[in-house]
């Protein structure tokens, strides 16, 4: 059987087949025969030509992450893209007038306000997360548009802190 | 001895207080905030109590309300660990008003040397090297220009009730030093509700080390030698040693009687750390006292084999110092990694959130001192560390090697953590070299990226994966409670032909 994972942001096709007492591991152009052992829900051990891997997984929704020899993997299942922001790429922000916190915290200081104009880069706002200050930079040259939230307030990584318009 | 110790404080030290405690026979009481009725330490605890909402002003920093649980509960003594009231004189003067014992040093002691400002003027006057720098907080803002003209830029911002980095900003120009102090004054209101800072010349480029002492209630003090912890980010220890590779015998011993002087000076009893750095040439200069157990202490147990936090415990219960210097020495080589919620490829930004699982890594010569466990969310209101790696071997190469195999066997899923930046910073040659100053993240790790999987890594994960999603309803009976059996794949890949395609 076929399965689709995006781990960071590309598309992975791997082929699962039962052959004798292995599995046949195919990916891309590269074929694995394995020997498989479900030692827990959260670990999987993998015979490959003699050689031993052990495997941790952890659910959480449409995300799986996967241990193997200290390095892990994030896999989004399914043919959903996984979010450039949820990848820690600052792409995401580019061009983007939707401003959002880049992980969960407490906005300690909002820098602007309604209608000032921006420069790129400059200080939009101050969130508060672990006792550590982040700023919010503007990704953009332009003027702020709507400021949705106010000092004190906790936000998650997807709340909308403040919204601004493109310069024309 | 005590019959009972009240824990003020979360995470991981708690969870190392509390486990002293258990060893000497002694009862331990957890505080908690709202944020952690889940955490560790309230489960390791013999009792636990509720104290406030999430944010430490009014949970963990809540001095009256601590210090009437303990009266109300039966605790004779309270130990602040780390951080929150760790190094607040008020705290301990309202303790001693209250008839509370506050494992620590005595109120005007931990006054003066949590003053940065005060113990560079006594340390000064007494002839121990201080850094060149401010001896006052100023007035205004004109005053701190003033001021860091004189001392020449680059200066330092320092909070004057601080440690851990926190208020902490390195100032190149005046352009620079109103934000800086600004955003340094926030700062160090927030962690120590006090925002008096000054500031210091930039060394560049020091050696951080420092030596830890106990010192009992009747003048008795020893030190148990250095440990040095120079690689920081933004200002912040991140992996300790000990011993130095940049002290041989006579300078340790020089440092180490200083350390003994400065405590002896400042009238200090119980455990502290007086922190020095060295500069190109090996010249040190008094940075200042950190007035509490410190987080990098089990490097320091491992290789004199003396546990401080019973130390601590015995000394503030009136026992006199069983330890002699003479006898004291150091065997081995032990390193820490401090593992963080945090994301080294994002400029080690916060990551909080669930811990979907938690392997800890085992061994001979492996402590790990974790506040953690498989399903817990870390909360945003506190510090980010999650737990301390710590290895002991014979010789500092095996002892690198072996924090090196402990890190590669360690598993945390489903946030952020410092690990596999660590692994490289044990694993680079300048480290393996003992060449480490404070610079050395800046210098060999600035815009840091994870390293490639293993080979045939990203095939295997992605197997596992598929593997994982035939599984949805054990995964379902799992959640609902039931324990179930755990299946071969064969039974589920076998449902279906070979060479099927979905």
């Amino acid at each position: 059987m076929e399965f689709e994972f995006t781990v960071d942001g590309v598309r992975q096709t791997i082929a699962l087949d039962r052959k004798d007492d292995r599995i046949c591991i195919q990916h891309g152009d590269k074929t694995l025969e394995a020997q498989v052992r479900v030692i827990s829900p959260e670990a999987i051990s993998f015979l490959v030509g003699g050689r031993s891997f052990l495997l941790f997984i952890a659910r959480d929704k449409e995300k799986r992450y996967v241990w193997l020899n200290g390095c892990t993997y994030i896999l989004q299942s399914g043919k959903e893209e996984q979010p450039l922001a949820e990848r820690g790429d600052d792409r995401s922000q580019k061009g983007k007038s939707v401003v959002t916190a880049p992980m969960p915290g407490k906005v300690v200081k909002v820098n602007v306000t309604e209608k000032e104009a921006v420069r790129k880069n400059q200080t939009l706002a101050i969130v508060e997360a672990m006792k550590m200050e982040n700023e919010i930079k503007s990704p953009l040259e332009g003027f702020v548009r709507k400021i949705y939230v106010s000092p004190g307030d906790l936000v998650d990584s997807e709340k909308p802190l403040l919204e601004l318009e493109a310069k024309a | 001895m005590f019959k009972k110790i009240l824990v003020a404080n979360r995470g991981e030290i708690a969870c190392r207080i509390i486990r002293a405690c258990r060893e000497m026979g002694i009862g331990s009481l957890a505080v908690y905030s709202e944020a952690d009725r889940a955490s560790l330490h309230v489960q390791l605890a013999d009792e636990a109590i509720c104290i406030g909402p999430p944010a430490a002003v009014e949970s963990y920093l809540n001095m009256d309300r601590i210090i009437e649980t303990a009266r109300a509960s039966g605790a004779e003594a309270i130990h602040p660990g780390y951080g929150f009231l760790a190094e607040n004189p008020e705290f301990a003067r309202r303790c001693e008003r209250a008839g509370v014992i506050f494992i620590g040093p005595n109120s005007r002691a931990l006054e003066l040397v949590g003053d940065k400002i005060r113990a560079r003027q006594t340390m000064e006057k007494s002839g121990i090297p201080i850094i060149p720098g401010m001896k006052h907080v100023a007035a205004d803002f004109a005053e701190y220009a003033t001021e860091a003209g004189k001392i020449g830029y680059p200066v330092m911002i320092k909070a004057s009730a601080g440690g851990g980095g926190k208020g902490m900003r390195i100032v190149c120009s005046e352009e620079e030093l109103r934000p800086g102090l600004e955003s340094g004054q926030r700062e160090a209101r927030a962690a120590f509700g006090d925002e008096s800072v000054y500031l210091e010349k930039y060394i560049e480029d020091p050696r951080h080390v420092e030596f830890q002492v106990l010192a009992d209630n009747y003048g008795h003090i020893v030190h148990l030698f250095e440990r040095e912890c120079s690689i920081q980010r933004r200002h912040q220890k991140i992996v300790e040693e000990t011993p130095s590779q940049a002290l041989n015998p006579e300078l340790r011993r020089r440092m180490g009687e200083t350390a003994r002087k400065v405590l002896a000076v400042s009238g200090y009893n119980n455990a502290g750390t007086v922190e020095f750095l060295l500069d190109r040439n090996k010249t040190f200069y008094f940075l200042e006292v950190n007035a509490r157990l410190q987080v990098e202490h089990p490097v320091t147990e491992l290789t004199t084999g003396v546990d401080l936090v019973q130390q601590q415990i015995r000394i503030a219960s009136g026992e006199k110092l069983s330890l002699k210097q003479e006898d004291l020495a150091q065997r081995g080589h032990a390193v820490e990694c401090r593992i963080y919620a945090e994301d080294p490829s994002r400029n080690f930004l916060p990551s909080s959130g669930r811990i979907l699982f938690l392997r800890e890594p085992k061994g001979p010569g492996v402590r790990h001192d974790g506040g953690i466990y498989g399903g817990w969310d870390v909360p945003i209101y506190y510090d980010p560390i999650l737990a301390k790696l710590i290895v002991w071997a014979e010789t500092r190469d095996s002892a690198c090697a072996r924090m090196a195999a402990a890190l590669d066997d360690y598993v945390i899923l489903g946030i952020s953590t410092t690990i596999p930046f660590l692994k490289d910073v044990i694993s680079h040659p300048q480290f393996r070299e003992g060449a480490t100053t404070t610079g050395f993240i800046k210098n060999y790790f600035e815009n840091w990226q994870e390293k490639e999987g293993p080979l045939d890594g990203l095939t295997l994960a992605l197997a596992a994966a598929a593997l994982d999603e035939l599984s949805p309803s054990e995964r379902a009976g799992k959640a609902g409670g039931l324990k179930k059996e755990v299946h071969s794949p064969w039974q589920m890949l076998g449902r279906w032909r070979i060479g099927e395609k979905l």
